[in-house]
C-alpha cells in the first residue's frame, strides 16, 4: 500500500513535469511564430456593444482608487476625480448607471481583455504597445513622465541616480515600461498600488520615484520635503478611454461624445471642478485636451 | 518566454531564499514557544499565549503591511527582505508552536510517570520517552505547515518583494502576456512545492513509529 503510493507520486511528478515541459515549448512557438496576431485575437473573451450597455442599463468603467486627484474614493466611499467626472459624464449622457471598478495599473488591460469592465478611464496612457492590446477613443488629457525626490537630495538628471539607489516605479505604469527599456541599469522598487509606492516613498525608501509628471507633481505638493527634479521625462503622451479591442461601437460613441463635449470646453470644467485644489490654474492649458485634439 | 524565464528563477530563488530562512526561525519560534508552554513557564507562558493568538488570526499580508508600512512611522524601518523573513517566520513561529505542542500533549502522562518509577531522571524521560514519540506525532502537520508557509509567499508582492507571483503580474502589466506569464507561475510554483510534498510523505512514512501497537 506505501510502496504503491510512493510509485503513484513518482508518475505524478513525471506526468506534470512532462506536461509542463510540453507547455513551455507550445509558449515558445507562440512568441516565435505567429507572435502578435496569436496575442490580439486569443485574449479578447468577448466584450458589450454600445446597445447591450444600454439595454443592460448599467456601464462598468475602471478607474483608479487611490490616484487623488484623477481617480479616487473620497472620505463618504464616493469615486472623485478628473477620471470619475468624465465617468459621471458619460454615464448621464448614455442614460445608464455608472459602476465604479476599482483597478490596479498592471491589471487595466486583463480588465479589458476578460470583460470584466467595458471601459478604462485609470488615467491610461496612451502607447504602442497597449494600443496593440485595447482600442483607444479620442485622448482627454497630456502627460508626461516625472521625477519627485527628496529635497535634500533633489534628482535632477537620471544620471544622478547611483548603482545602489532604488527609484520607486508602479507596476504596469508607462514609467517602469521607459525605465525598463531606457535605463535597464537603475535598480527599480516595484509596487503595485498608488497607496503602497507613496507609503514606502514616505518612509523613505527610494531615492525617487518616477511616475506620470501629474502624479508626481501633485504628491510634491501635498507633502513638504519632495521636490519635482524632473518635470518632463521621455516623449510627451496623452491619456485617454481605452475599451476592449474591436469594440467599435463603444469607441465610436466616446469618440463623438469627447467632441460634443469640446464645445462645450467640459474639460476644463473638469479640471476646475477636480484639479484646481491640487494644481491651480498654472497647469489647465498643459494638461486638458478639448475635443480630442492635440495641437 | 527567453526573456522571461531569467525573471523567474531568480524570483523562485528569492521565494526559496526567504521562504527558508523564515520557515527555519519558525521552527526555532515554535520549539521554544511550545517548551514555554508545555513547562507552564509563568508570565512567559501568558505571553506565547498573547503571541500564538495574535499571529493565527491575523492574515500574513496584514502583519506584513504592519511591519513594513505601519512600523517606519513609529521610527523603525526594516528592509521588505527582512520583513518578509520576520513575517513568515512570526505566523510560522505561531502555527509550528501548536504543532509542537500538541504533539508533546499526545503522550500520555502515565508514560513518563512510568519512566519516572523505573528511576529515569526528568532528562532521560524527555529524551527517550517524551521527544521521539512527539517528534513522530507532530510530522504530518509540520509538514504540511511547510507548504503552507512556502505558498503564502505569494503575499510578498504587498511589499514590493519581486516574488513569483509579482513577477508574473508584473510582466502581464509591462508585456500583456498573460497565458505564458501564468503558465511559468503554475510551473514554478510546482518545482518549488511538490519535492517538498514527496520527500515531506517519505519522512512522513519513516517516521510514522509512535504510539501503541505501532
Amino acid at each position: 500500500m506505501k510502496k504503491k503510493n510512493l510509485v503513484k507520486r513518482i508518475a505524478t511528478l513525471g506526468l506534470t513535469l512532462s506536461l509542463s515541459a510540453g507547455l513551455l515549448a507550445g509558449c515558445g512557438n507562440s512568441t516565435g511564430a505567429a507572435d502578435k496576431s496569436s496575442d490580439a485575437t486569443a485574449s479578447n473573451a468577448g466584450f458589450r456593444t454600445l446597445d447591450e450597455i444600454k439595454e443592460s442599463g448599467e456601464i462598468n468603467i475602471g478607474v483608479f482608487s487611490d490616484k487623488a486627484p484623477f481617480g479616487y474614493v473620497d472620505e463618504n466611499g464616493e469615486y472623485q476625480g478628473y477620471d470619475v467626472y468624465f465617468g459621471n459624464k458619460l454615464g448621464e449622457d448614455l442614460g445608464v448607471k455608472v459602476n465604479y471598478v476599482s483597478t490596479e495599473a498592471a491589471s487595466r488591460v486583463e480588465y479589458l481583455q476578460t470583460g470584466k469592465v467595458d471601459l478604462i478611464l485609470a488615467n491610461f496612457t496612451v502607447t504602442d504597445e497597449r494600443a496593440e492590446q485595447v482600442d483607444f477613443a479620442l485622448p482627454y488629457m497630456n502627460v508626461a513622465l516625472g521625477v519627485v525626490s527628496h529635497e535634500d537630495n533633489v534628482i535632477t538628471s537620471l544620471d544622478q541616480i547611483g548603482e545602489d539607489d532604488q527609484v520607486i516605479v508602479i507596476s504596469g505604469t508607462t514609467a517602469e515600461t521607459y525605465l525598463t527599456e531606457n535605463k535597464p541599469e537603475i535598480k527599480l522598487q516595484k509596487f503595485d498600488t498608488y497607496a503602497a509606492a507613496k507609503s514606502a516613498f514616505e518612509n523613505g525608501t527610494g531615492v525617487a520615484w518616477a511616475n506620470d509628471n501629474t502624479e508626481v507633481i501633485a504628491f510634491a505638493k501635498e507633502n513638504p520635503g519632495y521636490t519635482v527634479g524632473i518635470e518632463e521625462l521621455g516623449e510627451k503622451d496623452t491619456i485617454a478611454p481605452a475599451v476592449t479591442k474591436g469594440n467599435d461601437t463603444l469607441k465610436n460613441w466616446i469618440n463623438e461624445e469627447i467632441e460634443t463635449l469640446g464645445q462645450d470646453k467640459f474639460f476644463h470644467k473638469d479640471y476646475e471642478a477636480t484639479l484646481t485644489d491640487t494644481y491651480g490654474a498654472d497647469y489647465e492649458d498643459t494638461l486638458v485636451v478639448e475635443g480630442g485634439k492635440t495641437e | 518566454m527567453q526573456e522571461y524565464l531569467p525573471l523567474f528563477t531568480k524570483a523562485m530563488w528569492l521565494t526559496l531564499r526567504i521562504g527558508w530562512m523564515g520557515i527555519l526561525l519558525s521552527i526555532v519560534i515554535g520549539l521554544v514557544t511550545a517548551l514555554i508552554r508545555h513547562f507552564n513557564v509563568p508570565v512567559l507562558k501568558q505571553i506565547t499565549g498573547i503571541y500564538i493568538e495574535l499571529f493565527r488570526n491575523t492574515p500574513l499580508l496584514v502583519q506584513l503591511f504592519f511591519m513594513y508600512y505601519g512600523l517606519p512611522r513609529l521610527g523603525v524601518s526594516i528592509s521588505a527582505e527582512a520583513c518578509g523573513v520576520l513575517g513568515l517566520a512570526l505566523l510560522g513561529g505561531a502555527y509550528m508552536a501548536e504543532v509542537f505542542r500538541s504533539g508533546l500533549e499526545s503522550i500520555e502522562p502515565i508514560q513518563s510517570e512510568s519512566a519516572l518509577s523505573l528511576g529515569m531522571n526528568h532528562a532521560q524521560v524527555m529524551r527517550h520517552i517524551i521527544l521521539p514519540q512527539a517528534v513522530s506525532t507532530s510530522v504530518p502537520a509540520f509538514i504540511a505547515n511547510i507548504i503552507f508557509l512556502l505558498k503564502e509567499t505569494s503575499v510578498f508582492s504587498a511589499i514590493s518583494l519581486m516574488d513569483l507571483m509579482f513577477t508574473a503580474k508584473d510582466l502581464i502589466g509591462l508585456y500583456y502576456k498573460t497565458i505564458e506569464s501564468l503558465t511559468l507561475l503554475v510551473i514554478f510554483y510546482l518545482i518549488i512545492l511538490l519535492p517538498v510534498s514527496i520527500i515531506g510523505s517519505i519522512i512522513e512514512r519513516r517516521m510514522r513509529y509512535a504510539g501503541f501497537g505501532a
